[in-house]
Parts: structure tokens; C-alpha cells; sequence
């Protein structure tokens, strides 16, 4: 209970520094919106008419009380551009972003950790070359390179033409399906390079430990080794990294993803919040993410005791 | 090999499981578009950008606009395909009686109009559209509450309007010159003759709202449109909009002879075959914005969209010959294309408010000043600029009043836009200009690859008339808003903007260089004439005549005259849709208005 108590007031004092430092730069330092809200010949009383409004012209301090006030009281406002609630921003587009970055998310960290271990398995061998090769190449293949041949291949009369080229019409499970397939591939290849290097170098780092020397000795099959002992004691750096993903996955989501696959998640809100300084929308993103880290990291902790007791 | 299937097993699941999905899904589901009804028409439409608002009162952008127009009511509305375009009466009866001093106008407006149904209004039902919601829509663009972006249309130009505004902007308070005179009746009383108030009701920012809506849904009302347009909407977000038939529109059979038909250059594209119809034609609009050229190509070739906006990099697949623009042989089977010279153009002005570059207290100085600007708009190459940023499609063309307005001068002296290196050097030496005391020129451009390159080729240019390239700098902004709150603050020495006209009337441009709309107004280049001041405020009340031209053509002459800016470029659009469509779409005046015309069934689609 302490230990949690403790986690929580680290929590509070992460989540203030964060919402300063991104207040300082995305709000002090952003965008100023005024010049794209008021029309055109706007007189230099409209201009200030419209700073006033946004709130431009208050103080440093004042502005950043207004802005924790409002963050830690839920008062999320309305989108200075659309209008819209935050809050209904949000519940609109947080379950998209999920839908659509869950499948490649929990693929690509799966396909990342059996290929990692199957390369730490072969440390040095052909096998081991390969995967490490071709993670290397998938790590230096453009994103957007990935997404429009993917587009191509896979959704055009130039290619296959299985699958809608982009948009989200999703009504049940197979129009679900077809939409989120493209999209999943893109984000596995992306992100399967990446993953894949990093579980190799753990599993390789901990199958050099004694205790794996030590359980080969009593005679344990390769297989066993690598999923009872290797896999199981490099849980930690694992659940570490699977973790503070989730509120990238969450609520940030993947502007690129949405942008060329025409999905209306929150992170193609969140980038047009950012280039246009939309504060109210700009402030919910970033401080609910600050939130989530904070509530993962605690979550994190706990769980490293559950799979480490040595943890204190 | 039994160590290798341990490996192989490893991996397997999770590309079994993605094999699996694939294969479940792997075929194009039924969009949702596909209505129950066998004669259900959809028409779906990409748009190259998202509007954030579909408040009448933020319709500042083509994208807004596009939408209002057919959520709303607009008292006027361009014909489909008059070209030139002539306005014609949408929600108003007829064309406004106007008085003989050109100060009151009154309007009446069409019997039997209907909102939508909303639970805004009582029991739902959608009330009869009055005279007083047309004073409503345009008070509310002068009150602050609002954020509205279209005041600057009738600022100081309606008797009381701004007044209104002054005494707290108060609805229940009566302007003097806004009115209804009866539920149908409208008069608008001016302060001085404005002959382009019929084309300001063309806009979406006059378009018409209910007051009860308005106040029902509050801010929202911009992701909750109530209007009478054809179009009612169904759903909104940052990937598109899907509109739904407006089946209160009134029932108005369409004209090819009020529409403005041209048999000899827009026949073959099915229109015929809409005559005496009832538009809107398509049950159902899917608007998709899709900003990623690739996507929006994609999306075309794999038939998601009817119609696209080429963008320029696929310029070369699609086109056959650049002049004229034809189709492909092998897309023209599928598609149909028109190429839309812009209702605009692309300039690049000189900060006159910056004693380096433009007037200095000192004439000799001012001098001195002007023969640097008149030197680099030599310099300038825009066969070069058009080729390798317009795919040499663009129309080139010296000042400002555009090629596809009334008032362009086909005949006038294209010297000002031929490049003359010579000149520009004989130029810079005879006024003292030399490598060591060129002053160093700022040039500023919102972060993007297209800018950067137009850049380094505006600095190329230069270096070679002897500029150092170490004096030509770049000032680079994060985003748009930033770029703007920097020249409209005169911070930038040279400002590169693109120009959309509002309405089909040069004076829609000349007010970009007239001197007390410098900025934070339109007028970027900080221009003051006092001779070009004068002409256009003479002009201004004027109607349309040979005499009002010829005024036009000699404020465009002192433009050129005075180098203010290095302009200007009108770029062609390629437009592309499926041949089955019975359409002629258009990113111009007619805009969003086309959509209540396209058919999606009616063309039959054989190739030509």
C-alpha cells in the first residue's frame, strides 16, 4: 500500500512536470491560432479581440494555472476549431485509434519476441544473420514507403485489390477485418524490425547468464530453456516495454497510419491540434497521455514484483 | 531439422493467425454507401483538404465552403455551367431589385422553404425558412462570440451593421440596414454603392442558419449543421463527411438552358440527359478528405472515389498532351477530365514597409529601392517555375488581375514576366547595386518540401544575376498560422501566398494591393499608391462597364510598374472522374453548388 502510495506521489509530481514542459513547448512555444481564426482584412482590434478569446494575452503563470486547473478538474473545454467537446472528441476517436493499433501492436511484439528468440537461440548462426538482417532492413524502410506499397500490393487494381485502399466503414467483424488488415500489416512490418532487435539482445544478453549455463548442465532441452528460463527471467525488460507503449498505442495513435488509411482516430486529431495550436484539444492529448504513463509506470511496478519478487 | 521446425514453430502462430485475418477479410467489403434500394445513387467525392467547421460563419476555406453550401442556403448561387460564371438565384426569387442609386437592395426570397427536421426546433419539425434568419446569419458574423471569419465582407458597408456590433451585439437589436421587411422580404441598405453584395450572397458565409439551432447547440452548431440546403448531414469527422439527400429541397426541375448549357464544349458528358430532373441528383454524398496525394490516387485508381484533384505528380501518367490537357488513352476508357484554369493565382510580394527592399524616407534611396525589385522580377524565370512546380500547365501572366476574370487583358505587355538577365543587371549596376551592398533578403515559407524547393530555385535565380546566395536566407515557420502571424505582423521581406478569388470581379484582386488594407489585411506587400488608392475607390462602386475595366488594367499597370510583386502564376487543375457520372465538376465559383447536379448514373460511360 505504501509502495503504491509512494508511486503515486511520483506520479503527481511526473504528470506536473510533464504538463509544464509541454505546455511550455506546445503551448507557450506553439502555434498561435489567432492568425488562422480571423478572417481576412482583419482589423488590429479583431486580432486582439480573437488573442483575448484564446486566452493569449494572460501571463505565463496565469495561463499554465488555468492550464493544470483545467486538466486536473477534467474541464477539457471545446476545440477552438470545430467547436466540438473535447470529451466527445475523444470518446469518438480513442476507440478507433484502439481498434485499429491493437491487432498490430499485440502482432508485432509477438512475432518480435518468437523471432528474437528463435535469433538468440541460433546466436551466430545463419539463421541469426538472417532475422538480424532482414530487422535491419525493415528498420531502414521508410514508413510511408511501407504504407503506399502496402496500399499498392495489397488494395489497387495494380495489385491484388483485396482489401479498401482506406476509410473505416466498420459495421461487424469482417468489415472490421478488411479494414484493419492493411493498416496491421503496415504497422507489423514497421515496427517488427525494431522489436525483434531489441528481444534478440535481451534473450541473447540473458542466455548468457549462469543460471541458463547452469539449467543446460542438468540436461533442459534447447526448447525449454529458451521458453521457461530465458523467455520467463527477461520478462521485466519485456512488460517494460509492451507497457509504455500502450498510451502511445492509446492515445496518440498513429498519424501516419490514419492519415494515408483515412481513419478518424485521435491521432490524426492530435497532429492537426499540434500544427494548428489547437489548445483545448492539444492540452487533453497530452496531459491524458502524461496521465496514462503515470498510471502505467505505476502499473509496471506492480507488476515487476508479481514477476520478480527480488523487486522491492 | 527438427531444431529448425522448433524454430519454425515458434513463429508460426502469429503468421498463421495474420494469414487467417487476410484471408477473412481479404475481399472489398460493400461500403456502407450501398443503399438498400437498387436505385440508390452515391456519389463519392475526395477532397485534397478537411474543413474543421461546417459553421457558415468559419466558411473561409474552399473546403468549409464546399460543405456550407450544401448544408445551407445561400440567397444566390453560381449557374452549373455558364462560363463565364453569372450568378442565379438559389433561396432568394429572382435576382435582387436593386435602387437607382445603388444604395437598397431588396430581395425576396422563396414560398414553401423548410429546414431540416431537428430537435432543435419544436417537436422536431423543420420550420418554414424566413426572411429574419437571413439577418440573423449575417449579425452573427459581427458578433464576437461567434469567432466568424466573413465580417470583412460587409464591414463598413451596411448602414448600422457595425454600430450593432459596437453596442454589444445584441439580436434583438434592429440594424437599420439589414432587415426583413416581411418573412420574405429582405432589404439591405448600403453605406455606398457595393455592385459585389449579389456575389457576397453567393458565399457560404451568407449562407442561412435558424436561430433556435444555433442557439441549441451553441459552438457545436459547426459538427451540427441545421440548414435547407439539398444535403442533410450524416456524419462528420477528419476523414470525411457523408451527407444524405434533403428530402424537404425544394422542387426545382433542372435547366440546361438557365444552367448556362454549351452544347459545342460540354456535350458528351451526360448532362443532357438531367434535363427536367429534380436535383439533387445523388441520394447520398461521401466526402472524403485525403490530404496524402498517394492515397488519394489510390483511392481513385481502386474506384473508392468518383473524382479526384490530379496532383501534380501524377501529372505526367495522366495526361496525354499538356495543351491542350487530354486524357490518356488507356484512363480515358474510364475517366473524364477537365482542366480548370484556378479562379486565383500564386504571387510572390516584396514587404514595402521594409526600407531595405521597398520605400525608404530618402527618394534617391526609393529609388534605388525599386530598380533592386524590378531587377529580381527580371531575374525571375517563370517558364522554369511553371515547368518544374506546374507541370508547364500553369498560365503565367504579368499583375494581378488574373486570366480566367473578366477583366484580364489577353493583349496586354508580357515583358514584366519574360525572364532578362541583362536587363535585370544593367538595372542593378546603373543604380549602384553591387554583390558587396545587396541588402539580405529574407524569404519566408512555411516548412515543407515543395517550399523549400521553390526556395533554393527562387535563390538559383538570383544567383544569377550576382546575388550571393549567402544573402538570399530562408525564414522558415513551423506551420501556416505561424508563416501568417509573421508577414501579417510585416516581418517577412518576401511573402509567397496563393490567392483564391471570393467572387468572379477583379476587384477581388485589386484590393490585395490597395493601401489601407495593408497588413494585418490582405494587402501583404504593404503596397500604398495613392494614385492606385484613388482608382480604387472610384472603382469600387462602380458596376461592371469598359470604363471600370480599363481602371482595373491601369492599377494592375502600376503594380507592374512599381515591381510590388514578383507575379503571377494561375495553375490548371486537373480534374478526373468516372465516365459514368453525368457531371462537370468545378473547384471554382460553382464550387460545392455543383454537387447537387452530379449523377452518378446517368452517362452511360462509353469511351469516346
Amino acid at each position: 500500500m505504501l509502495y503504491a502510495l509512494r508511486k503515486a506521489v511520483y506520479g503527481l509530481l511526473l504528470i506536473l512536470g510533464v504538463t509544464f514542459i509541454s505546455f511550455v513547448l506546445m503551448v507557450w512555444f506553439g502555434p498561435d491560432q489567432t492568425y488562422t481564426l480571423v478572417g481576412k482584412n482583419a482589423s488590429a482590434e479583431q486580432i486582439a479581440e480573437v488573442r483575448h478569446q484564446l486566452g493569449y494575452d494572460q501571463p505565463f503563470m496565469q495561463r499554465y494555472l488555468d492550464y493544470v486547473t483545467d486538466l486536473f478538474t477534467l474541464r477539457l473545454g471545446s476545440s477552438n476549431a470545430s467547436g466540438e467537446q473535447v470529451s466527445r472528441i475523444l470518446a469518438r476517436t480513442v476507440p478507433v485509434s484502439l481498434a485499429l493499433m491493437l491487432p498490430g501492436f499485440v502482432l508485432g511484439n509477438l512475432l518480435g519476441i518468437a523471432l528474437g528468440l528463435a535469433a538468440a537461440r541460433r546466436r551466430g548462426q545463419w539463421a541469426d544473420r538472417l532475422i538480424s538482417a532482414l530487422s535491419v532492413t525493415g528498420m531502414s524502410i521508410s514508413f510511408l514507403v511501407i504504407v503506399i506499397a502496402l496500399q499498392v500490393l495489397l488494395s489497387t487494381p495494380y495489385g491484388l485489390n483485396l482489401f479498401p485502399v482506406r476509410g473505416w466503414q466498420v459495421t461487424d467483424l469482417p468489415s472490421y477485418l478488411s479494414y484493419v488488415a492493411v493498416p496491421t500489416l503496415s504497422l507489423v512490418l514497421v515496427t517488427l524490425g525494431y522489436n525483434t532487435r531489441f528481444y534478440r539482445a535481451i534473450f541473447v544478453e540473458e542466455a548468457a547468464r549462469d543460471h541458463i549455463r547452469t539449467a543446460r548442465a542438468f540436461g533442459a532441452s534447447p526448447t525449454v530453456v529458451m521458453w521457461k528460463h530465458v523467455l520467463k527471467n527477461s520478462l521485466v525488460p519485456i512488460i517494460t516495454r509492451v507497457m509504455f507503449s500502450i498510451p502511445l498505442v492509446v492515445i496518440s495513435g498513429s498519424l501516419l497510419i490514419e492519415s494515408y488509411f483515412g481513419i478518424p482516430g485521435v491521432g490524426k486529431v492530435a497532429f492537426d491540434a499540434i500544427t494548428s495550436g489547437d489548445q483545448p484539444v492539444l492540452k487533453a492529448v497530452v496531459g491524458l497521455t502524461a496521465a496514462a504513463f503515470v498510471l502505467i509506470q505505476i502499473a509496471t511496478d506492480l507488476l515487476y514484483r508479481l514477476v520478480d519478487p527480488r523487486v522491492a | 531439422m527438427s531444431r529448425l521446425w522448433t524454430h519454425t514453430r515458434i513463429a508460426w502462430p502469429p503468421v498463421a493467425l495474420l494469414a487467417l485475418v487476410m484471408a477473412v477479410a481479404g475481399c472489398k467489403p460493400e461500403r456502407s454507401s450501398e443503399g438498400p434500394e437498387p436505385a440508390y445513387r452515391v456519389y463519392r467525392h475526395a477532397m485534397d483538404g478537411a474543413p474543421s467547421s461546417l459553421d457558415p460563419t468559419h466558411a473561409s476555406n474552399l473546403y468549409a465552403n464546399f460543405l456550407a453550401v450544401n448544408l445551407f442556403d445561400t440567397l444566390y448561387r453560381y449557374k452549373y455551367l455558364a462560363r463565364p460564371y453569372r450568378l442565379e438565384a438559389n433561396l432568394a426569387d429572382g435576382l435582387p431589385q436593386v435602387s437607382a442609386d445603388g444604395l437598397i437592395y431588396t430581395i425576396r426570397t422563396k414560398p414553401g422553404v423548410h429546414f431540416i427536421d431537428d430537435p432543435a426546433f419544436p417537436e422536431g419539425k423543420g420550420r418554414a425558412v424566413r426572411a429574419e434568419d437571413f439577418v440573423f446569419s449575417i449579425k452573427r458574423h459581427f458578433d464576437p462570440a461567434t469567432r466568424a471569419q466573413g465580417a470583412w465582407l460587409w464591414q463598413g458597408r451596411i448602414v448600422g451593421l457595425d454600430e450593432w456590433k459596437e453596442n454589444g451585439a445584441d439580436y434583438d437589436e434592429e440594424v437599420p440596414g439589414l432587415r426583413a421587411v416581411d418573412d420574405r422580404t429582405i432589404q439591405i441598405q448600403l453605406i455606398s454603392p457595393f455592385p459585389q453584395l449579389t456575389h457576397t450572397l453567393a458565399q457560404g458565409f451568407a449562407a442561412v442558419v435558424p436561430r433556435e439551432a444555433v442557439q441549441s447547440y451553441g459552438q457545436e452548431f459547426a459538427v451540427h449543421p441545421v440548414g435547407s440546403g439539398p444535403y442533410r448531414l450524416l456524419s462528420f469527422n477528419s476523414a470525411g463527411a457523408v451527407l444524405e439527400r434533403n428530402p424537404r429541397f425544394r422542387q426545382e426541375p433542372f435547366s440546361l438552358e438557365a444552367e448556362g448549357f454549351d452544347p459545342d464544349s460540354q456535350g458528351g458528358l451526360g448532362l443532357e440527359e438531367l434535363a427536367d430532373r429534380v436535383p439533387p441528383f445523388a441520394d447520398r454524398i461521401e466526402v472524403e478528405f485525403i490530404a496524402e496525394d498517394a492515397a488519394r490516387w489510390n483511392a481513385f485508381i481502386a474506384g473508392e472515389v468518383d473524382f479526384i484533384k490530379v496532383p501534380v505528380s501524377q501529372f505526367d501518367r495522366v495526361l496525354a498532351s499538356r495543351d491542350p490537357p487530354t486524357l490518356s488513352p488507356d484512363l480515358a476508357e474510364r475517366f473524364r477530365l477537365n482542366a480548370n484554369l484556378e479562379s486565383g493565382f500564386v504571387h510572390t510580394d516584396f514587404n514595402m514597409d521594409d526600407r531595405q527592399i521597398g520605400y525608404h524616407p530618402d527618394p534617391d534611396q526609393q529609388i534605388r529601392n525599386r530598380a533592386l525589385r524590378c531587377a529580381i522580377i527580371k531575374a525571375f524565370d517563370w517558364p522554369r517555375r511553371n515547368e518544374v512546380f506546374y507541370y508547364g500547365i500553369g498560365e503565367v501572366f504579368p499583375g494581378i488581375i488574373p486570366p480566367m476574370t473578366l477583366e484580364f487583358d489577353a493583349d496586354q505587355d508580357r515583358a514584366p514576366v519574360l525572364r532578362d538577365l541583362e536587363g535585370a543587371r544593367d538595372l542593378m549596376s546603373s543604380h549602384g547595386w553591387h554583390a558587396g551592398n545587396l541588402p539580405v533578403l529574407e524569404y519566408g515559407f512555411p516548412s515543407s518540401v515543395t517550399e523549400r524547393q521553390m526556395f533554393e530555385q527562387f535563390r538559383s535565380f538570383m544567383a544569377d544575376i550576382g546575388y550571393p546566395q549567402e544573402k538570399i536566407r530562408p525564414l522558415t515557420y513551423a506551420t501556416y498560422g505561424d508563416y501568417a502571424r509573421a508577414y501579417l505582423n510585416r516581418e517577412v521581406m518576401l511573402t509567397t501566398t496563393g490567392w483564391t478569388m471570393d467572387y468572379p470581379d477583379a476587384e477581388n484582386t485589386m484590393q490585395l494591393f490597395f493601401g489601407p488594407n495593408a497588413a494585418p489585411g490582405t494587402n501583404t506587400a504593404n503596397y500604398n499608391n495613392e494614385e492606385f488608392n484613388r482608382l480604387y475607390r472610384a472603382s469600387a462602386t462602380m458596376q461592371a462597364s469598359p470604363m471600370r475595366t480599363a481602371m482595373y488594367r491601369n492599377m494592375n499597370r502600376m503594380v507592374v510598374d512599381d515591381c510590388v510583386t514578383i507575379s503571377g502564376i494561375s495553375r490548371t487543375l486537373i480534374l478526373l472522374w468516372r465516365r459514368e457520372l453525368a457531371m462537370l465538376p468545378d473547384r471554382s465559383f460553382v464550387g460545392g453548388f455543383f454537387l447537387r447536379f452530379a449523377d452518378p448514373e446517368s452517362a452511360g460511360g462509353e469511351a469516346e
